[in-house]
């Protein structure tokens, strides 16, 4: 990967910004009568101005880097990546799985993940580890603050 | 043995889970439960947190408020709405997300939709100018000052299209006064540009009003009751204008009443009602919602239909005001 | 007559139970402020109840040590975890982090604790001597003041960007965008909402950042190699020394004070303004040797003494005329209400000893913050002993909770995942986060207060110009811009000279 791939990929992400800005203005604002008018009633007016400067900026941002024709490679283990994305794709599985199965059996799992992730091997340790995490810190804050931490389907609330 | 051991911790929280899992079937409430409150920090939050207190200590649990405030109160009614229905959630119904907005066509629920625990408090609105305004002393005055010149008249009714807002507009309808309203996201900041001249006029409620009583004229108390007239010294209110604009008892206020979902379990609802009623009969919470300007209120479920009817049916009525208001504006320009 | 009150008001204070319950809050401050997500108003709004049937000067104490702890409490992981614990704390992590990152952890949190106390001193001195002139000040603050004084604070992005200028005015805007998503207010009308009522009132401010930040740097973390050792990590001995230290920056704390108490007395501007402007008006101002960025002490002293002189200030304008100057001291004055007191001018008419409590309460709360913070240090400094494969997932399960506890809602913990990865693409492409952070706390003021001015105005724009607080602060911003375009245009042709000679 370069840091040119890395330009491409964050100018992308700043086109659809405000590819969506214009698109929500035309559409849905339109259609709630919100994208014209006084101030009173028009709300598209601001969005628009800001999008269209990030636009501005962006491409001088990258004419600046075209002119410089600074490029850099950037190094990065494959092992590394490997573990950053995993860490990503398990913490992206427990919150997707939260408001299923609740906190109670997604936590102790996600902990245990992240320090496999990690390169931790001593399975008991890490379980009990996890454990006492996961439901330590769900004691703290239901008991003390009066969170109701997600119940799931099975509706797995522990009256502490 | 380490796995050993931690095996058997493993065991042993399963078994606290499943057993606090079968016993809920048994006992309610057995948890905390939590009161979906559709605004953000401020008094209204503070007096729905006093009920909840007491109502959670008649229960035996602990009850906090969740503030999800956003698109006039409508964001934390589907919140609530879209929560399990076994009495763990209870709404703070207000009047803006329970009636308004389906009114104006911004919700697809009405009152009915719902089962009533108790009413909990209502809050009185009025209009209030400066004591130091030149143009005129009193509402009828500021009236014909406004009819003199259309469209020059600023004011606030906190945020657009909300119950003051509403009743503001049929009063102006009434005297056919176009004046512009200007929206503010803390009702205090509407007050403030009030005192220092940027604003006409402004609605102010019970908790603005006794924080500084020497700085406002209040010109029209938005409401009927002679209660609500005594909140504010005996000011005018709508009762005494010549004109009748078709609202009485909770219509021209805000107000709200706890509800939970419709599915809700009829023993779980009973325990709720039981719970919510004896807190509100409580004089300890009673003193404290009427120290922060809001009225308690004793309706129990029975009188829910009743009482929020001809809300529905008055505020339905009046609709046109807002339509009229936005295009007398528009024709101005 | 000030004098007299706060005297009366030392027999309110002096109980055991006002004292214990002070410092019991601001135990509790320090720790919601240190863990991401909650924060002061999370912390004030979970413990309103417990706090309304206490005695009423205790009470306060209670809570507004909770508001004092929590806004000093986020720089505690800033420092360490390159975490703000609160957005009030972004800004301490340009300088506090970069020194532990030198061995200077228990130096920095120390610096942020003294400076924290020092400036909300400060902040009480102001609010005892001059609350109601400075409410009278600020209540001269009209719409048009304030439009005019968000694009003042839009430069503050410019001057905290640090490297690339162009790259922090694009996250500052970028944060402004994310602020119009929800329910406008003045039409009503929903934007950038898809449908879905999660969106109705945008993006909780809090999982924007949590996710910028927190889930950005544990994606970091990992990628290190030195997940399984336990840190080595020499950490000297912090103490009151600390103070001296802070003592030294008197100008820079005496200025930062004045500012945060300045925005703080502004309702609506709140803390995270103060300390980025106090930042960036402190960098300005600094020495050459002084490195801002890279580690220097006055950044932490700047950033920490505004946000909680911000405490301070924001008191003036709750207590003197009733209005609330965030959604802290929102909660504040509805606490002062249940309990029997109404604020405004007429209760330091009526009630000045209960008002002279108060402003023990703020003053005792800043004293116990100085004390518990420097004790508690070395414990807060022995996170970073953790091994890194516990640290993580800890860190994970705090975010998830603290998130999800703000609304009760896993929706806003989607959004914080979806802004770590909007933080990782930034950090990678070398896009500050911070000005975020700031363009979605002005952009609200800016968009509504030139929309609410444009619609009080009976002359359009010229209502910028009629006014002579706010055709002052245009002016300003014209100098501010003309000065900055010469600025860039000077340096660009130094560039260029050099790049030619070379």
């Amino acid at each position: 990967m370069t840091s040119r791939t890395l330009t491409l990929l964050v100018t992308a992400f700043f086109a659809i910004i405000v590819g969506i800005v214009f698109q929500q203005i035309h559409t849905s604002m339109h259609e709630q009568g919100i994208a014209s008018g006084g101030p009173y009633d028009n709300a598209a007016a601001y969005p628009r101005a800001v999008a269209i400067v990030i636009a501005g900026l962006v491409i001088v941002q990258i004419l600046m880097e075209i002119l410089s024709g600074h490029q850099e490679k950037i190094g990065l283990e494959p092992q590394a990546l490997k573990r950053a994305v995993g860490l990503l794709f398990v913490f992206a599985l427990y919150l997707g799985c939260l408001q299923w199965l609740g906190y109670h059996l997604t936590t102790t799992p996600m902990v245990f993940a992240v320090m496999y992730i990690c390169g931790a091997r001593q399975i008991g340790k890490m379980l009990l580890a996890a454990i006492v995490m996961s439901f330590g810190f769900a004691f703290v804050f239901e008991r003390f603050l009066n969170v109701v931490l997600p119940g799931g389907i099975f509706r797995l609330n522990i009256p502490w | 043995m380490k796995l050993l051991r931690s095996m058997r911790t493993v065991v042993a929280a399963a078994a606290i889970v499943t057993l606090s899992a079968g016993a809920s079937v048994a006992e309610f409430p057995e948890r905390t439960i939590e009161l979906i409150h559709p605004w953000g920090p401020g008094n209204a939050m503070s007096v729905s947190q006093l009920i909840a207190k007491a109502m959670g200590e008649e229960l035996g649990v602990d009850m906090p408020v969740i503030s999800t405030p956003g698109a006039a109160g409508t964001k934390g009614q589907k919140t609530a709405m879209s929560r399990p229905a076994d009495g763990y959630t209870v709404f703070d119904g207000y009047v803006a997300p329970l009636v308004l907005q389906p009114i104006l066509g911004n919700a697809d629920w009405t009152y009915s939709d719902f089962k009533p625990l108790h009413s909990a408090v209502s809050n009185a609105f009025a209009i209030g100018g400066r004591v130091d305004e030149t143009r005129w002393s009193n509402f009828e005055e500021m009236m014909e000052y406004g009819k003199e010149h259309p469209g020059e008249l600023r004011y606030s009714s906190g945020s657009r299209n909300n119950l003051p807002h509403m009743v503001i507009a049929k009063v102006l309808q009434s005297y056919g006064v176009v004046a512009q309203n200007i929206p503010y996201t803390q009702d205090g900041n509407a007050v403030k540009d009030l005192k220092s001249g940027v604003l006409d006029f402004s609605f102010i409620n019970v908790g603005n009003y006794i924080q500084d009583k020497p700085a406002f004229n209040i010109m029209l108390v938005l409401s009927e009751l002679p209660g609500a007239k005594a909140s504010y010294d005996g000011a005018p209110s709508i009762a005494d204008l010549d004109i009748d604009l078709g609202l009485s008892g909770l219509a021209p206020m805000g107000w709200t009443w706890w509800i939970v979902h419709e599915d809700t379990p009829d023993d779980v609802t009973e325990k709720l009602r039981t719970a919510m009623e004896a807190a509100m009969e409580r004089p300890d919470v009673r003193e404290a919602i009427a120290k922060v300007g809001f009225v308690p209120l004793e309706w129990d479920h029975t009188q829910y239909d009743e009482v929020v009817g001809p809300v529905l049916d008055q505020l339905s009525a009046m609709g046109n005001a807002l339509k009229w208001e936005e295009e007398e504006l528009k024709k101005l320009r | 007559m000030l004098f007299e009150s706060l005297l009366a008001g030392f027999q309110l204070f002096l109980t055991p139970m006002a004292i214990g319950l002070t410092f019991i809050g601001i135990l509790i401050g320090l720790l919601v402020g240190a863990m991401p997500g909650l924060g002061p108003l999370m912390g004030i709004i979970l413990l309103l109840p417990v706090a309304i049937g206490l005695p009423p000067v205790a009470a306060m104490g209670f809570l507004i040590a909770i508001f004092v702890g929590g806004s000093c409490g986020g720089s505690i992981s800033a420092i360490l975890l390159r975490i703000p614990g609160t957005p009030l704390a972004a800004a301490t992590l340009f300088d506090g982090y970069p020194m532990a990152q030198k061995g200077r952890a228990a130096d920095a949190i120390g610096i942020a604790i003294s400076s924290s106390a020092i400036g909300g001193l400060i902040g009480g001195v102001v609010l005892i001597a001059a609350s109601p002139i400075l409410a009278k000040f600020a209540s001269g603050f009209a719409p048009p003041e304030y439009a005019m004084l968000a694009v003042t604070g839009l430069f503050a992005i410019a001057l905290i960007s640090g490297g690339s200028l162009i790259k922090g005015l694009i996250s500052g805007c970028f944060g402004l965008l994310l602020a119009t998503i929800g329910t406008d207010e003045f039409s009503t009308g929903y934007r950038f909402t898809f449908g879905s009522h999660h969106m109705l009132n945008g993006f909780h401010i809090v999982a924007v950042v949590v996710g910028l930040f927190a889930i950005s740097e544990m994606a970091h973390q990992i990628i290190g190699n030195d997940l399984l050792k336990k840190p080595d990590i020499k950490v000297e001995r912090p103490g009151f020394g600390s103070l001296l230290k802070t003592l030294r920056h008197w100008g820079n704390l005496l200025r930062s004070s004045g500012i945060g108490v300045f925005f703080g007395a502004l309702p609506g501007a709140g803390g995270v303004i103060s300390s980025f402007s106090a930042y960036a008006i402190a960098k300005a101002a600094a020495k050459p040797g002084e490195k801002y960025g890279e580690g220097a002490e006055g950044g932490v002293v700047a950033t920490e003494s505004a946000n909680n002189a911000t405490v301070g200030g924001t008191l003036v304008p709750s207590l003197a005329l009733g209005i609330p100057g965030d959604a802290s001291s929102a909660m504040l004055l509805g606490a002062l209400l249940i309990l029997g007191f109404v604020p405004g001018p007429i209760l330091f008419e009526q009630e000045p000893q209960f008002v002279g409590g108060i402003f023990l309460v703020y003053m005792a709360s800043n004293i116990f913050l100085l004390i518990a913070g420097i004790l508690a240090t070395p414990f807060f400094v022995y996170v970073l002993r953790i091994p890194k494969f516990y640290l993580i997932p800890i860190i994970l399960i705090l975010c998830s909770i603290g998130t999800f506890a703000l609304q009760a809602s896993v929706f806003d913990l989607m959004v914080m995942f979806g802004f770590g990865l909007v933080g990782i693409l930034f950090r990678a492409t070398n896009y500050p986060l911070a000005p975020i952070v700031i363009g979605i706390i002005l952009g609200p003021i800016l968009e509504n207060n030139l929309r609410r001015a444009l619609l009080i105005s009976r002359e359009g724009y010229w209502i910028f110009l009629d006014r002579p607080v706010s055709a002052t602060l245009v002016c300003v911003n014209v100098l501010l811009i003309s000065g900055a375009l010469v600025y860039a245009f000077r340096t660009r042709r130094k560039v260029f000279a050099r790049r030619e000679e070379a």
